[in-house]
């Protein structure tokens, strides 16, 4: 618990910042940060946000965009709060990425609690927890979105991969359309609320990002990896096994639906799943199956 | 004139003899004293006894009259000592004779019931309990309420006098008209049709937790249902009463003890054939739940023996209460020890819980957006602690159910499984249960120990492959891998199958804990 703590906190004058960074209006005066600043930490880096209410799909195209964005070599950069911004982190560490988290409050300020260990493991990795404010500033409502335009400053472009209609992460867009950022979106269902503020983005001018070769196209001068992406191949299945990955792939289901949609028993439907997911080829979340991410095509 | 007769007290699940002595003094000033602790209600039973004396047409002796019940140390309560009393008035003054007995306990009667001011017996709880007590120390007659009589028939043995009055009482000692002794009941007659609030088959959907409670029924396990609100938790627990065998005799004799001693049964009920359902509220204190008081008294969980106490909303109770279930879920058994003394209730039940996923209920609910912050859905999962969790052999999530959708898929009502069906299935299982596990004293699957384990659930080659497959993929610890086996065994029960077979781990990996 807390090894963080351990870390040294230093100070960065005006005059060191990154160029991004010393255009922000309002001012930056100052940063604090944990970790080991390297000037090449910020010369690829993109801000990955979103909704802290993260659904199963904002996860699934949180871990599809930073897998790519952090093989192709970029920084994540994020707010560190709980739902998109975690997972962003965590995806990239996982990925052997560096990321840098922009915190809404102080350094000491461990806010969300239960992101202790995520605190560690980012400085671990050769990453930074950076904030304005002073180490002991407490998170309030309005240091929020007044760091966002931190993580838009300290990136290339900003991606919102989920937001509602009101939602923090819009105003991390806002300052990057002001900081002449390019801004990008996840699409998503008209139906669904947590996509309602990247759809709206989308309608007005910000990037369709349907997968990372399309970041990396924006940010140009990058060849789109897009043989290496595909689906991989799936391992040989039974033909009720295959039944089930069709119905899947459409969309996520739980094993009721499943039972009444290939007319089968709810055992033989248990059984079949549970040899699925030994596979690796289902996943379960919540109470819903689904196609394991690499399958995806 | 001195006279004794003879009554009981019960002391949790135990009696004992209480000896009344009744002197009526020829000498001294009228009054009317009750010796040997007697509590308030105790006490007031002067005022009972000697209006419903003079209400069925006896002169009240003005004279001094002292009761005293024996032992002395004992603290007696309750109502159930005023027929002993006015039994030893009527003897005491002459009105009747009661045969001599002389300690020998044949010759021995026990009188016990609350009278009613106008001279008739009332409903009295511990019948039952008096029934056996007399069985035990050889007594052969005991005259008790009416209504409350059945309950005592099924001892067998034991004469017991359905009384419905104190001029009945007079009439049958003076030789006038003598009152009929019950005879003693067939056991397999008393059963009570079985009124259930809910049919399986009126369960819209949810094949998969109706599929859950068949294996939880026919294997005794512990199940969790967790799902949002409206999706069926609640009426699924409800109906799982429907699809439970009757009680083992053995079994209905002691569940009849315990509801005879809390004043559960119905005045006019005998032997308690149906598997108790127990569904307290999550308010309940914790000493309801487990038992206790000053004068310890079951609590829920013994009401629930050999049944189900289904616990709704789980995660609203207090964690102190819930911890408090670890110890008879493991042992079947609670020990309450107050300062009056150690009492051990018995407490082998199946627990169904039933909670949400979080606070506003609505987490991975398709269409709902969940409001809770991640924190607070931590905070509410965590309540329900490791060690509980660990001891509920079944999880399950409940979804949602959106009824358009349903029609869409089914357009003529699929394989109908009525309750009485499905009960069959449970019936059978449980038989080959009994069998198989008669000599380690235990009655289903969901009690095994890991030794048991070892001894009967052997697992076919490709199924301890898959099982070893699953424990490394879910890291299963070795609890929850021991479980998967239980519930394989159940699985492999329902279908008859000697061995357990790839199928049945297979289906049981479905209903593990997930974390």
């Amino acid at each position: 618990m807390r090894e963080w703590k351990e870390w040294e906190i230093k100070l960065l004058k005006y005059k060191d910042f990154p160029a991004g960074l010393q255009r922000v209006r309002p001012k930056v005066k100052q940063l604090f940060y944990r970790g080991e600043w390297k000037k090449d930490l910020f010369d690829k880096a993109v801000a990955v946000v979103g909704s802290r209410k993260i659904t199963k799909y904002g996860r699934m195209a949180t871990e599809m965009m930073v897998r790519g964005l952090t093989e192709a070599g970029y920084t994540i950069v994020s707010g560190f709060m709980y739902g998109v911004d975690t997972a962003a982190h965590k995806t990239c560490l996982e990925n052997k990425g560096r990321t840098v988290a922009v915190l809404g409050c102080g350094l000491d300020c461990l806010t969300p609690a239960e992101n202790d260990s995520l605190y560690t493991k980012i400085l671990e990795n050769g990453g930074l927890v950076v904030s304005e404010f002073t180490p002991k500033q407490e998170a309030k409502l309005w240091t929020f979105p007044y760091r966002n335009r931190i993580v838009a400053g300290l990136s290339q472009a900003v991606l919102v991969i989920e937001a509602g209609e009101k939602s923090g992460s819009l105003v991390t867009a806002r300052w990057a359309f002001q900081q002449k950022k390019k801004v990008l979106a996840v699409p998503g269902m008209i139906t669904a609320s947590l996509s309602k503020g990247t759809n709206w983005l989308i309608k007005n001018g910000a990037g369709l990002a349907r997968d990372a070769n399309d970041i990396l196209e924006e940010l140009g001068g990058i060849r789109p990896l897009k043989e290496k992406r595909k689906g991989r191949i799936l391992p040989k299945l039974r033909g009720e096994e295959a039944a089930v990955v069709e119905w899947l792939k459409r969309e996520e289901m739980d094993a009721d639906e499943l039972s009444r949609k290939l007319n089968k028993s709810i055992t033989q439907i248990n059984i079949l799943l549970s040899e699925l997911c030994l596979k690796g080829v289902v996943e379960e979340s919540g109470n819903k199956f689904m196609l394991g991410l690499e399958y995806v095509d | 004139m001195l006279t004794k007769v003879w009554s009981v007290a019960s002391r949790g699940l135990e009696a004992l003899e209480i000896e009344v002595e009744v002197n009526v003094a020829a000498k001294g000033f009228p009054g009317f004293q009750i010796v040997g602790l007697p509590t308030k209600a105790v006490e007031e039973a002067k005022e009972r006894v000697r209006t419903a004396l003079v209400n069925t047409g006896i002169a009240f002796p003005a004279k001094k009259i002292v009761v005293n019940l024996a032992p002395a140390d004992i603290p007696k309560e309750g109502s159930a000592y005023d027929l002993a009393m006015a039994v030893g008035i009527l003897a005491a003054i002459g009105e009747i004779v009661l045969p001599a007995c002389a300690g020998r306990p044949e010759k021995k009667i026990y009188f016990y019931g609350e009278v009613g001011l106008d001279g008739r017996l009332r409903h009295t709880r511990g019948v039952f309990l008096l029934a056996s007590l007399a069985f035990e120390k050889g007594v052969k007659e005991i005259f008790v309420p009416k209504l409350s009589a059945n309950e005592a028939s099924v001892v067998k043995g034991v004469k017991s006098f359905p009384v419905a009055s104190l001029r009945q009482l007079i009439r049958h000692f003076q030789g006038e008209k003598k009152i009929r002794a019950l005879k003693n009941l067939d056991k397999n007659r008393l059963i009570e049709a079985a009124e259930v609030d809910f049919d399986f088959k009126e369960v819209v959907g949810q094949e998969q937790a109706k599929r859950a409670l068949l294996i939880a029924a026919a294997g005794g396990h512990n199940v969790l249902m967790v799902g949002p609100p409206g999706s069926g938790k609640t009426m699924l627990a409800r109906a799982l009463p429907g699809i439970l065998p009757e009680l083992l005799e053995a079994e209905a004799l002691e569940v009849t003890k315990i509801y005879s001693v809390t004043g559960n049964i119905e005045p006019g009920g005998g032997l308690v054939r149906r598997r108790p359902f127990r569904s307290p509220h999550h308010t309940t204190s914790r000493m309801g739940l487990i038992g206790g008081g000053t004068k310890p008294m079951p609590g829920e969980i013994s009401l629930a023996h050999r049944g189900v106490l289904f616990l709704d909303e789980f995660a609203e109770y207090p964690r102190t209460t819930l911890e408090a279930l670890r110890q008879p879920l493991e042992d079947g058994v609670v020990t309450v020890v107050r300062v009056a003394g150690a009492m051990k209730f018995p407490a082998s039940f199946m627990l169904v819980a039933a909670s949400n996923p979080c606070p506003c209920g609505w987490l991975n609910h398709p269409k709902k957006p969940c409001i809770c912050l991640p924190g607070q859905i931590l905070n509410y999962q965590k309540r329900m602690s490791g060690p509980i969790l660990d001891r509920i052999d079944i999880h399950i999530n409940v979804p949602f159910v959106e009824v358009g959708k349903l029609r869409q898929d089914t357009p003529e009502v699929k394989e109908v499984h009525t309750s009485g069906v499905i009960r069959l299935q449970v019936v059978v299982a449980r038989k080959i249960q009994e069998i198989r596990l008669k000599n380690d004293y235990i009655f289903t699957n969901g009690e095994m120990r890991n030794k048991q384990i070892k001894k009967y659930c052997r697992l076919s080659e490709d199924a301890e492959r898959l099982l070893q497959t699953a424990a490394d993929k879910f890291q299963l610890s070795a609890r929850s891998y021991f479980r998967v086996i239980k519930i394989s065994r159940t699985i492999a029960d329902l279908e008859r199958a000697e061995g357990i077979e790839y199928n049945h781990v297979a289906e049981a990996l479905q209903y593990r804990v997930r974390s």
